[in-house]
Order: C-alpha cells, then sequence, then structure tokens
C-alpha cells in the first residue's frame, strides 16, 4: 500500500489505467472535465456536460486538474477481495472513501489507511501501490488523511 | 393510461442455485431460458391461459452474459420463445438492472394499455454470478465500471456500507439497528416457499456474523442467487371475465437520476452536487410520479415489498417510499410498526431479498408476485393482518435505475 519503502531495486511506478490522474508528479491531481457554461465538472473526462440544459458541444468541456484536498463523505472496508478484474497483491483490508472537493464533485477512491478515518475529515490525494510484477509497480489514486 | 390493465396470472421459481447438487430435484440443471420458461408456465397456468393466447411478451436481459449465457442472454425474449414454441408476437428484451423485472411489467403494461394487444406478459430469470459482482468488460478505456473496479476495489456492499456509515453518522442509526431489519424480515422466511433461507435470525447472531464491508454484516447484506419470474397482465374488462380476482395496476413506471443528485452510483466514479437536488433521486422520481398515477399518498399504502439488499436500503427506501426523513424508518422498526405481517404498515411478507438472494432481473416481478398473492389473501402464514387497499412495490437497479408500481384488488 501506499507509503512503503519499494523493497530491493526501484521500479518504475504506473497508473493502472492511464490518464485518470497527472502522473509522474510529487503532486499527483485527478484529471476532470469543466464545463465553460455552467462549471458541471465530469469525472473522469467527458466529452459533455451532464447538465441537461448545456449543449452537448465538446468544446464547452476544458480539461481541469481537480483540488488535492477535500472532505470525506463516507467510508467503509473492504475485508474481503473482490473478484478480477480487481487485483491487490498481497491482500489485506483495505479502505474506500468518497470526497466532497470543493469543484462540487464527489469523487470516490482508496483510502491509505484503515486505522482513525472518520466522516468529514479532511484529506488529501497522493498514490498507492496495488501490485507489482518484474517490472512494474502498478499504482492507483488515494486519499490520504492531512494531518492535524 | 389509454385502457385499465389487470395482472391475472402470477409464477415463479423457488430461488437458490441451478443445478444444486444438494437438492437436484427441486434444483434441476436448468440455463437461463430453461428457468424462465418454468416461471412462465406457471404463470400462464395461473391465469388460467394458453401460451397461443399471450399477444407479446417482454424479457428481461440476463445481465450475467458474458459469463454464462451469451448471446441467448441478451437476446433473452427469443430464446424463451423458441422452447415455448414460436408464436409470431412482438417480443422485446429490456436490460434496466435489478430494476428490470418492474421496467418489464411496465412495457408489458403498455402494449395492452395502448391497445396493441389484449394480453402481455413479463418474464425474467436470472442467474447470478457468484459472490461480489464484477464489471462486464476489460477496458480500462471505455468502461467507467471497469476503472472503478480496479482503481477503487469498490463492491456492489462497500458502496451500500459507505451510505450506511453516512447515515449513521446523520441520523444515529445503530448496529442494532442494522442487525434488527433482519431479525424482522426474516420472520416470514419459515414460510415463504420460494426464499433460498428459510429460517428465522436472531439478534445476536447479525451480530456476530462477520464484517464484510463496515459497518454492514454478513447477514446484513443479501446473497446473489438464480430465480425466475413472470406476470401477465390483461385488459382489465378482458381480465375480470378471465379470473375471479383480477390485481389491479394503479401505476407502474421506472425512475432515473436527476441532474445534481449527489449520490455516487456503483458503476461511477463521481458525481455533481447541486443545491437542493436530494439522494437517491431516480427511486424518489419513480415513488413520486407511481403516486400521481394512481392519486394517492404514502399514507394510503398498505404493504410494502422494497429492496432490502442491505440494511442499510431497507431504511433508505422507507425514507423513499413514504417520505420520511432519515432515522424515522429506524423508529418505526423498533416499534415493530414495520413488522412483515403484524406492522401498522407490513414491509417485506415475503422476507425480502435477505431470504431471497437476488436474482437480478428477476427480483422486481418476484416482488409483484408476493403483493398480487398478499391482495388474493393466498399467503398463507405470510398473509399480512390488515385489510390490503394498496400495495406497493419498489426495485433498484444499479447506475441509475428504478422501477415501482402500486396494486390493488380489481374485484
Ligand atoms: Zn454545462
Amino acid at each position: 500500500m501506499a507509503g512503503e519503502p519499494s523493497a530491493k531495486k526501484e521500479k518504475k511506478r504506473v497508473p493502472l489505467v492511464e490518464g485518470l490522474f497527472t502522473w509522474p508528479s510529487n503532486q499527483p491531481a485527478l484529471i476532470a472535465s469543466r464545463c465553460k457554461k455552467c462549471g458541471a465538472v465530469a469525472f473522469p473526462k467527458a466529452a459533455y456536460c451532464p447538465n441537461p440544459d448545456c449543449e452537448k458541444d465538446p468544446q464547452n468541456m476544458e480539461v481541469i486538474q481537480l483540488s488535492r484536498r477535500g472532505k470525506l463523505w463516507s467510508w467503509t472496508i473492504q475485508f474481503y477481495s473482490p473478484p478480477p478484474p480487481f487485483k491487490m497483491e498481497p491482500f489485506k483490508p483495505y479502505a474506500i472513501g468518497m470526497v466532497d472537493l470543493p469543484e462540487g464533485v464527489r469523487v470516490l477512491g482508496m483510502l491509505t489507511t484503515t486505522e482513525n478515518i472518520k466522516c468529514d475529515m479532511e484529506v488529501e490525494l497522493t498514490v498507492g501501490k496495488l501490485y507489482e510484477d518484474g517490472e512494474n509497480e502498478y499504482i492507483t489514486w488515494m486519499w490520504k488523511p492531512v494531518e492535524k | 393510461m389509454e385502457r385499465d390493465v389487470a395482472i391475472i396470472g402470477v409464477g415463479m421459481t423457488p430461488w437458490g442455485r441451478y443445478p444444486d447438487p444438494k437438492q437436484p430435484a427441486a434444483f434441476p440443471d436448468l440455463t437461463m431460458p430453461e428457468l424462465a420458461v418454468e416461471a412462465l408456465k406457471k404463470a400462464i397456468k395461473d391465469a388460467g391461459i394458453s401460451w397461443r393466447q399471450v399477444e407479446a411478451m417482454v424479457s428481461g436481459v440476463y445481465l450475467w452474459v458474458s459469463q454464462q449465457a451469451g448471446i441467448h442472454g441478451t437476446l433473452s425474449g427469443t430464446a424463451i420463445a423458441n422452447l415455448m414454441g414460436y408464436t409470431g408476437i412482438p417480443i422485446v428484451s429490456v436490460a434496466n438492472a435489478c430494476a428490470t423485472g418492474q421496467s418489464i411489467l411496465r412495457e408489458a403494461v403498455l402494449a395492452v394499455a395502448s391497445g396493441e394487444c389484449d394480453i402481455a406478459v413479463a418474464v425474467a430469470a436470472d442467474k447470478s454470478a457468484f459472490g461480489f459482482f464484477r464489471p462486464q468488460s476489460t477496458d480500462g478505456r471505455a468502461d467507467i465500471d471497469y476503472m472503478r473496479f480496479v482503481m477503487c476495489g469498490e463492491t456492489n456492499p462497500a458502496y451500500w456500507a459507505m451510505e450506511c456509515r453516512r447515515r449513521m453518522y446523520e441520523a444515529g442509526t445503530t448496529e442494532e439497528d442494522l442487525a434488527l431489519v433482519k431479525v424482522v424480515t426474516s420472520k416470514t422466511a419459515p414460510y415463504n416457499p420460494y426464499a433460498r433461507y428459510r429460517r428465522t435470525f436472531t439478534l445476536e447472531e447479525v451480530l456476530k456474523s462477520p464484517m464484510v464491508c463496515d459497518p454492514l454484516r454478513l447477514y446484513e447484506i443479501c446473497a446473489t442467487s438464480d430465480g425466475a419470474a413472470a406476470v401477465v397482465v390483461a385488459e382489465y374488462e378482458k381480465a375480470k371475465k378471465i379470473c375471479k380476482k383480477p390485481v389491479y395496476i394503479n401505476a407502474v413506471t421506472v425512475g432515473t437520476p436527476t441532474f445534481g443528485d449527489p449520490t455516487v452510483r456503483l458503476t461511477y466514479l463521481s458525481s455533481n452536487k447541486r443545491s437542493g437536488v436530494p439522494n437517491l433521486s431516480e427511486s424518489r422520481n419513480a415513488v413520486r410520479k407511481v403516486y400521481k398515477m394512481a392519486g394517492i399518498g404514502p399514507d394510503k399504502v398498505d404493504v410494502i415489498e422494497l429492496p432490502d439488499n442491505s440494511s442499510w436500503h431497507y431504511f433508505a427506501y422507507l425514507d423513499c417510499i413514504l417520505n420520511l426523513d432519515p432515522g424515522e424508518p429506524e423508529k418505526m422498526l423498533r416499534k415493530g410498526e414495520t413488522d412483515p405481517v403484524s406492522g401498522k404498515i407490513p414491509v417485506c411478507p415475503s422476507a425480502g431479498l435477505g431470504a431471497f438472494g437476488e436474482a437480478v432481473v428477476a427480483q422486481g416481478l418476484a416482488q409483484v408476485c408476493e403483493l398480487v398473492w398478499q391482495l388474493r389473501g393466498e399467503a398463507g402464514e405470510r398473509q399480512v393482518r390488515k385489510e390490503i387497499k394498496y400495495a406497493l412495490a419498489q426495485t433498484y437497479g444499479y447506475a441509475g435505475n428504478n422501477a415501482a408500481c402500486i396494486l390493488s384488488k380489481g374485484w
């Protein structure tokens, strides 16, 4: 999981699905689209504004990076491994949360810890490992509680 | 609607696993379309008609096609007709996730109400995936559901658990309340021959069951099952001639979300929040519409079948159906007001998804079967004590699908 020092040789850290967050980066941010007319945000990026009153013109959508800090709306701990295509090696129970960001969007993501999590706590975006092979570490975005 | 419509026959198979090596006689090795035929022939027999008299059919699309049923799972309607024997009638196959059952009831009703035909049938069968549901593609670019699953590890119970935790935080729902849902809904389970888990549960037993997705425990979330159900509808005047107890369909509709709903729905990664837009809007939209169609309000509902996929759903759906604030359904449960048989408003006399396990696309029709039996007074030990005027069923499908109906006595 996140924060663990990588064993032996440094492997390349690659997002398991590309294009969802800025990478490589010391301060990764989620990549979204925002409607220039009404401010509606789509994550992941979308060609059209989701507002029913907006024209479905891809020109209206601009690519933005979402705020890296937000408020944890709710969370859970997944105690059993989901089936493939999900892959985490080695599997251990992990937390998932929904985070409210200043852009008016609520975003899903794993948390870096299963300890001391509370609704409405401040969290910050980071990345963490899901699994690795001979060459790469496969990573996703994760929400990390902000130390007070 | 142009013409009034009533239910003249219902039928379902026992919920479980097909095949079940432990019970080969009751649960033989049947494919998805074969399972549908089992339910269909029962519903047709219950209506007292023949297959030749069915003038239109709507079929639920089996959701796990890529794993088991292939093209015959997607084009399920004609696959079923092939087994029944082709009669040349209009047949449509519909996919609306867990809301499929009542979505296809709506299509069958519309076919009759419009005057296209006098007798139509809705049928759905499902052989749901074992364990946690999963994405059905392997493409991280084209399928947001795939992205969500591999990047966030969000299972269905994980989503339910997040909603549940927030409810506990805001409305003070307790762990005991969550366990009590299972205790109360399982009361009628021993008396339902179609239920998969025909037993009751104690509070202690539920609270000791393993945590699956904190705060939801194993006995507080539903399993996945195989099963099939069918409902035959007819034009009301004709229905009265065909059977003694036609069940009148006051309303049936489908709900989808309102833009600005904060809910991050299963299969999605985010939501846009707009002030004043409530959560679970697809469900609220369906319920508002059926009340309007039936010309009644929540105070007139006498019995409810709701989608208790988890203990959280039980409370959240009572919020939606009875227009309550979070916390109020919990109080009703504690006071016994939602007891499945003796409650002020009996909820899930069938024993609900907790006792059935979810056979995704068939579940909505199974609810309708139960309400038809309740209205006709044929539910035996499960029969609710109070006189039923209006019965309401609602099913919740993931990814923004919902369906609801209101039924009453048509005799
Ligand atoms: Zn817009």
